[in-house]
């Protein structure tokens, strides 16, 4: 099952750590192990619940369940709950542990079922499991006469002083009494009620656990709690039975799960999560009267109801998707939800799956672009129109009275991308000038199969122009035909369109280039996920070999750099991939990583993990976005996730309103510098520089200078302030 | 109201041509404003003789010709021929339009040096590398075109000293059924020598072989000869790639694209038999398109188009010094405008338009220079309007060669202006001052001092 002892131990230290922790959605090791000591605040207690975690996650990997989810925590945060719950209840003995260890497997068992039944759903189970375990015991403990009901709740000073001896049961009494107004002091409560205690001591110290988990956590948790306290106060309800029974962790974990666990961090999500408090608060009450005819606490039902309910119907939206957005790739931190999501959505969001080219060579105009004014509209708005001009903004030399003055007559039509040929139209004449021929509306035409239900279309081509016939597979940038004067066309011109058939002319589809150049006189702008607009001046990127070769990180490959800072040792990059097939640059010696995505033309860093002194971070910040191509003077700009903030304190800041403002900035520019490249891979040099700032002040500035050559990345220098680093490529 | 111009009276014998509804009249208008700057306010600020160059035609020329290459094959390339125009502000018009350089001597390769063109995008045509020009090219990393099988080992030579690689491509002359055929520069495709020299250059471990050039002629009216020749450079790429797999970065097809001159002896005007730009663009494409490169393997396109990117955007102004009657009757002006700075008028009709208003009435006339030669005739045969004396003229399409070509004979050399985009003028080369010449020449000391 495992290599040596050595793994199973880190498992399961692992396992444990990260059960604790994953009772607030956390895998964070420091607030797990606060957890932890704020269990044993009730020694037995303590105890049954570390046995619980320990004897769900042993019965788990001897079952032989998924290491992986194992490690995270997600088969024992349930029994940590179920055993801190009995373990509050009852008097420990043999008995007690027996039916700890038989309940536990249950539980176990009941996570693993929902794993499976409402996991293929797509939604978690929370704290379900516990439930059925902890009513199932409950119940059933009804008829065992072993089992004693603890009176330790009524003589908590004992347990106390067992753990701590008289200073922990001063700074207990001390916490108790300090005077903190009602709310607060219920808030606290009820925090530390998630883990079955009930006092401020234990509340105040989970409460700074988990600003050092999350800021944005605990936030929400201070605002799902008050949205409740104030909405039991304007309807009338009963505030002892939040008081009472602390029974208010509901709305903590409710606004922890939709404040940033589940759904990205944002004022929608916030809005929402203000908006469900009301609806845990009714269903806390109904359940609560229900329950209460079997003696059964509700615990934390509301909580599951509610979350699981709105998490299942966000999955049927159909529009404003972008609103509330669900964590697509669970990264256990609001914060970097919050961070990696908003640069993620602005950089990816629309980056279609299938790179998407223009379908020709050299510079042409957009005369018509979606839902242009003649002829693109209703089922066909998504098209384009493309025409070649002269400098002199004229698209025809001489009379402009044949087709052949046209300078896109005739000019090669190229594939968009891989793909499959399919329906085509050949043969059709050319019209003279001015006619148009309505009978074959789309003229001689290619349709082009890419993906399911995506399709291109190319239209008006020049007559028995076509290279391809049907059937055959085309590569991106393959000549299919020439651009020529058939069907609905009075003037030779480029018709394309994404659509969703394979027949000519079906309903038109919004998809977009994923990259393109477009010029304004001089200057060249490099645009991503693009829809080209009218009159627009449009050309692909040329891709410069150089600049391709050395950022053509192959997994499997080596890096070694040595820097001027220290001439003993150098710096070894390891490129490598996870099973997913995301690629990364790892640094051997501190492990810090940077996950890249080559995307042909375009070389991107999209996510960085590690220390914001090491090299590796240097070259992840200077080479963010880099298309592999060379044009100079123009100006590549990005934005940075938060999250690699040099200035943490700063960031801590930013953190606690991230969901309402963005106050801090990370930019990234990237300047063609210099090209010594003709022929044989010369060197480019590229500079980009990095702003951190807030609002428009600059906090800190890094100049990066990067030099491509023949053999890949041959020097990095970066700058900042007045420390300069210069590494240099060891082969 | 102006006064009226004065035209002398004029004795015509009936012209027994074609009939013509208009009769016999010149089709063209005059040419009073280059690039709407008056002619005679340029006359009368820079002196007359006058080369004008209009930096809003050769931006324009640069930028349509890429776009017909660009438009028609995905990667190209223009280097810009210093030996048709090396005015550092020509060329700098071309560098910021993207242009590389393209040289033929060691002194053009400093002016392009100087022009701030790195070395490595120089490319070193010609037979004529010294080995000190080798020497400097190949520290500069430039690409040495090699012109015969002498230089090829003196480069072996000179980089195996320096201990530096070299990037070199082959020039290549080859049968693409147009005579003459041009087979001094370069080595010969046929008969075997262009393989002999990449076998050598494939073997040797100091030089790499980025490229395949090919210079088929000048004033080239058959784009088809270009299609012929980039189908066997393209041949010759792809028997590299096999033989010894290596993929050549590019293919240069040289220049000697025509331009809108008629030459001499030509039955139609220029303007209507001179192919486009697109003509040879689609002809060269289209041949590299449909030979066995893989799509996405095509390499690299070379131009070093020259003359049909300046010749237009040049103008000469020049002035009437008198007229005067030939023993046979014809009528003959002379002009301030000599075959030593009109180099071309050797073998184009220029177009020659009067740069005032004139009248229907044209008369055959001979067109004198100023030299005290008889071979300087600018044109022997031109119907032309009446000029007097002091009348400016304007001489078309002489951007390309004249002003390289030109010599200091008899007279001095004049100004180059060029008219920028906003239409302000620059003078972009000073006439020459006797003292420039005297800088230069040297008197032994025993021919300082004469009596007469």
């Amino acid at each position: 099952m495992f290599k040596n002892s050595g793994d199973t131990l880190s498992v399961i230290s692992k396992s444990i750590l990260n059960s604790y922790a994953q009772v607030f959605f956390s895998k964070n090791q420091v607030f797990a192990i606060v957890l932890i000591i704020v269990t044993f605040f009730d020694l037995y207690a303590g105890v049954a619940g570390l046995s619980a975690v320990i004897i769900a996650n042993t019965t788990a990997i001897i079952l032989g369940l998924n290491n992986k989810t194992i490690m995270n925590g997600a088969y024992g945060f349930n029994a940590l709950l179920v055993g801190l719950g009995i373990g509050i209840y009852y008097q420990p003995g043999f008995e007690f542990y027996l039916i700890l260890i038989f309940i536990s497997i249950l539980t176990l068992m009941i996570t693993i079922s929902l794993e499976g039944i409402i996991g293929k759903y797509g939604l978690p189970y929370l704290s379900i499991p516990f439930l059925f375990g902890i009513w199932i015991v409950i119940i059933a403990s009804r008829g065992y006469s072993a089992l004693e009901i603890s009176e330790r709740g009524i003589y908590y000073l004992n347990d106390m002083f067992a753990v701590g001896g008289m200073g922990m049961v001063k700074i207990y009494e001390w916490f108790n009494n300090l005077n903190f107004p009602e709310p607060l002091r219920v808030y606290f409560k009820s925090l530390s009620a998630i883990l079955f205690q009930y006092h401020m001591f234990a509340g105040i110290l989970l409460a700074i656990g988990l600003i050092y988990y999350s800021r944005i956590a605990f936030f929400m948790s201070l605002l799902g709690f008050f949205a409740a306290y104030y909405f039991y106060m304007v309807i009338g309800a009963d505030i002892s039975e939040l008081n009472y029974s602390y029974i208010g962790f509901n709305y903590i974990l409710t606004a922890i799960a939709l404040g940033g666990y589940f759904i990205v961090p944002s004022r929608n999500s916030v809005l929402w999560m203000l908006l469900l408090t009301p609806l845990v608060a009714i269903t806390l009450s109904s359940t609560s009267v229900l329950f209460a005819q079997f003696g059964l606490s509700v615990f934390s039902l509301p909580f599951n109801i509610i979350v699981i309910l709105f998490l299942y119907v966000l999955k049927f939206r159909e529009s404003k998707v972008n609103t509330i957005i669900v964590v697509s790739k669970q990264l256990d931190s609001p914060e970097l939800h919050a961070y990696t999501n908003y640069s993620y959505m602005n950089r990816f969001g629309k980056l279609p799956f299938y790179s998407m080219k223009l379908p020709f060579w050299g510079e042409w105009k957009v005369t018509q672009a979606h839902n242009g004014e003649i002829t693109h509209q209703d089922k066909w708005k998504h098209a384009w129109d493309f025409e070649i001009f002269n400098e002199n903004g004229s698209s025809y030399e001489g009379s402009g009275n044949k087709v052949e003055d046209y300078y896109c007559f005739d000019k090669p039509v190229v594939s968009p991308a891989d793909g499959v040929v399919g329906e085509i139209e050949s043969g059709l004449d050319d019209n003279e000038i001015g006619n148009v021929d309505l009978q074959n509306n789309w003229g001689n035409s290619v349709v082009i199969k890419h993906g399911e239900k995506l399709y291109s279309q190319l239209s008006h081509l020049k007559k028995d122009s076509l290279l391809v016939s049907q059937g055959q597979v085309v590569k991106q940038g393959e000549i299919i035909g020439y651009c020529g004067n058939s069907g609905r066309s009075p003037y030779p011109h480029l018709h394309f369109q994404f659509q969703s058939d394979q027949a000519i002319g079906s309903k038109t589809i919004d998809y977009p280039f994923s990259s393109l150049i477009s010029r304004d006189n001089n200057d060249f702008k490099f645009d991503t996920i693009s829809n080209p607009v009218k009159n627009a001046l449009v050309s692909n990127l040329v891709s410069e070999d150089t600049l391709k070769k050395a950022f053509n990180f192959v997994p499997g490959n080596e890096i070694e750099f040595k820097t001027d800072q220290d001439n003993s040792s150098t710096i070894i990059w390891n490129i490598e991939s996870d099973i997913y097939n995301n690629t990364y640059i790892i640094c051997r010696s501190t492990g810090d990583k940077a996950w890249f995505n080559n995307i042909g033309d375009v070389f991107y860093f999209t996510y960085y993990q590690g220390s914001t002194n090491s090299l590796l971070y240097m070259f992840y910040l200077s080479a963010f976005k880099v298309p592999l191509s060379y044009y100079k003077n123009m100006i590549i700009t990005d934005s940075f996730p938060l999250n690699v903030y040099p200035n943490k304190a700063l960031l801590v800041l930013q953190d606690f309103i991230i969901p309402f403002h963005k106050f801090l900035v990370a930019d990234y520019s990237l300047e063609y510098y210099k090209n010594d490249n003709a022929i044989n891979n010369k060197k480019i040099t590229l500079k980009s520089s990095v702003n951190f700032g807030i609002a428009n002040r600059t906090i800190s500035k890094f100049d990066f200078t990067i030099i491509a050559g023949k053999s890949g990345i041959e020097k990095l220098e970066c700058g900042q302030n007045n420390t300069q680093i210069v590494a240099t490529r060891i082969y | 109201m102006d006064k009226q111009r004065y035209e002398r009276p004029l004795i015509k014998k009936l012209e027994s041509n074609m009939p013509n509804k208009f009769g016999t009249r010149t089709e063209y208008l005059p040419k009073t404003h280059i690039d709407d700057v008056a002619v005679t306010e340029l006359a009368d600020k820079y002196g007359s003789p006058l080369f004008v160059l209009s930096e809003k035609t050769l931006r324009s020329n640069i930028r349509n010709a890429k776009k017909a290459f660009e438009t028609r094959y995905p990667k190209v390339q223009f280097a810009w021929s210093y030996k048709t125009n090396y005015n550092d502000a020509v060329c700098r018009v071309l560098h910021q339009e993207g242009s590389w350089a393209e040289v033929v001597s060691g002194f053009e390769y400093d002016k392009a040096l100087n022009n701030g063109v790195e070395g490595s995008k120089i490319l070193f045509n010609g037979p004529d590398k010294t080995d000190d020009d080798l020497k400097k090219a190949i520290t500069n990393e430039s690409i040495i075109h090699i012109d015969h099988l002498d230089e090829f080992y003196a480069i072996k030579e000179i980089a195996g000293n320096l201990n530096k690689d070299v990037n070199v491509a082959i020039r290549v002359n080859m049968d693409t059924g147009v005579y003459p055929m041009w087979d001094r520069f370069g080595f010969n495709f046929e008969n075997g020598q262009a393989w002999d020299v990449l076998n050598r250059i494939m073997r040797s471990d100091i030089m790499t072989l980025v490229g395949l050039h090919t210079h088929i002629g000048t004033f080239m009216l058959s784009p088809n000869a270009y299609a012929v020749a980039a189908g066997k450079l393209a041949e010759l790429a792809i028997g590299i790639k096999e033989k010894f797999d290596h993929e050549v970065s590019y293919i240069d097809m040289g220049g000697g694209f025509a331009s809108n001159n008629t030459l001499k002896g030509a039955y139609l005007p220029g303007t209507d038999i001179s192919p486009s730009i697109n003509d040879f663009a689609e002809a060269i494409t289209s041949a590299l398109i449909s030979s066995n490169f893989e799509h996405d393997k095509l390499p690299l396109l070379i131009l070093e188009t020259g003359r049909a990117l300046v010749d237009d955007a040049g103008y000469l102004i020049g002035s009437v010094l008198s007229n005067k009657r030939l023993s046979d009757g014809r009528r003959s002006t002379i002009l301030d405008v000599g075959v030593n700075i009109l180099f071309t008028s050797f073998w184009y009709d220029h177009k020659i338009t009067p740069a005032q208003p004139f009248t229907q009435y044209t008369e055959d006339t001979v067109l004198y220079g100023p030299l005290c030669m008889n071979i300087d005739i600018i044109r022997d045969h031109i119907s032309l309007p009446l000029l007097n004396k002091g009348d400016k003229v304007v001489i078309h399409n002489v951007g390309a060669y004249n002003m390289t070509q030109w010599m200091q004979f008899i007279t001095l050399r004049p100004k180059i202006v060029l008219i920028d985009i906003e239409g302000n003028t620059h003078i972009i080369r000073e006439d020459e001052k006797l003292q420039n010449l005297l800088d230069v020449e040297k008197v032994p000391d025993h021919l300082k001092d004469f009596e007469l």
